[in-house]
């Protein structure tokens, strides 16, 4: 496991990867649609790309559908459709290097829409490919700086000991 | 996830009252100097948090005891997790995918130099 949790920059999580690979075979499974249906997922969901621009200001087009037992269950339990459209704005694509979008969160009720933008960062490494994928998904810049650094297992642990 | 989650936890007067009370249960008196800012303010906090269900009071002779509910801490964590694993299993497919397409590319190669 080489996924490193780090505190900076503020208000993101930044994922940590070495592939052995190319920069280019690296790039290809962002940037085309048979590689983002590879492997996006999330587990037990199939993704079908729509439309795929890929340049500042291009939109990623995507559904997401449930396809394994389990997900189609929970996702019929929840009461939610099994399949659901997603779209992705592309900010920045510098190949095979950089690769930034944001995405629109409007679906969690009661909270005005905010954008959550990623950011991919490749480099050579050795014989492979070191990816970085950086987040801003928190929200909220306290929150986000206490969850990278580690508070989240705090929580699980206090959460636990108030269960008793 | 509720956002009023995270909008109450992101006062650091309000982490520092929830931290004391980790320990357990406490008056406002007590949190008042664990916390160290003026009783007001500690009970306008505890209103907050028991508003946003972090945090639950009984009486106790003519105390109000507070402590800490497990809840909105289950769900923060919950939501991270989540979160977490969603692009742990992200990448771990991504790598997966990698290989998978170089043992391809790896076999056409040696079908063509085949005669």
């Amino acid at each position: 496991m080489t996924t490193h949790p780090q505190a900076a920059p503020q208000r993101s999580i930044t994922f940590e990867r070495t592939y052995p690979a190319s920069l280019d075979e690296v790039w290809e499974l962002w940037t085309t649609k048979d590689g983002i249906e590879s492997w996006w997922g999330p587990e037990g969901f199939t993704v079908t790309v729509h439309q795929m621009d890929l340049r500042p200001g291009g939109l990623l087009r995507y559904a997401m559908t449930a396809t394994a037992p389990e997900q189609v269950a929970g996702m019929k339990q929840a009461g939610l459709p099994l399949s659901s459209e997603v779209q992705v704005t592309y900010t920045d694509v510098t190949p095979p290097r950089r690769l930034a979008y944001t995405h629109r969160v409007d679906f969690i009720q009661g909270v005005t829409p905010y954008d959550v933008s990623t950011v991919v960062e490749l480099q050579p490494s050795g014989q492979g490919v070191r990816m970085s994928v950086t987040s801003d998904a928190m929200h909220n810049e306290e929150w986000s700086k206490r969850a990278s650094m580690g508070m989240e297992s705090q929580l699980g642990r206090l959460a636990k000991r108030l269960q008793r | 996830m509720h956002v009023d989650v995270f909008q109450t936890l992101a006062d650091p007067t309000r982490l520092r009252i929830i931290e004391a009370l980790k320990g357990g249960e406490h008056a406002v008196n007590d949190l008042v100097d664990r916390v160290d800012i003026h009783q007001s303010g500690v009970s306008r906090h505890l209103r907050i948090l028991q508003e946003a269900g972090f945090v639950q009071v009984r009486p106790e002779g003519t105390k109000r005891l507070y402590s800490l509910c497990p809840e909105p801490f289950q769900e923060l964590d919950a939501w991270v997790t989540g979160y977490r694993q969603l692009w742990e299993g992200r990448l771990d497919r991504f790598g997966e995918e990698l290989e998978r397409r170089q043992k391809a590319r790896v076999a056409s190669r040696k079908k063509e130099d085949t005669p």
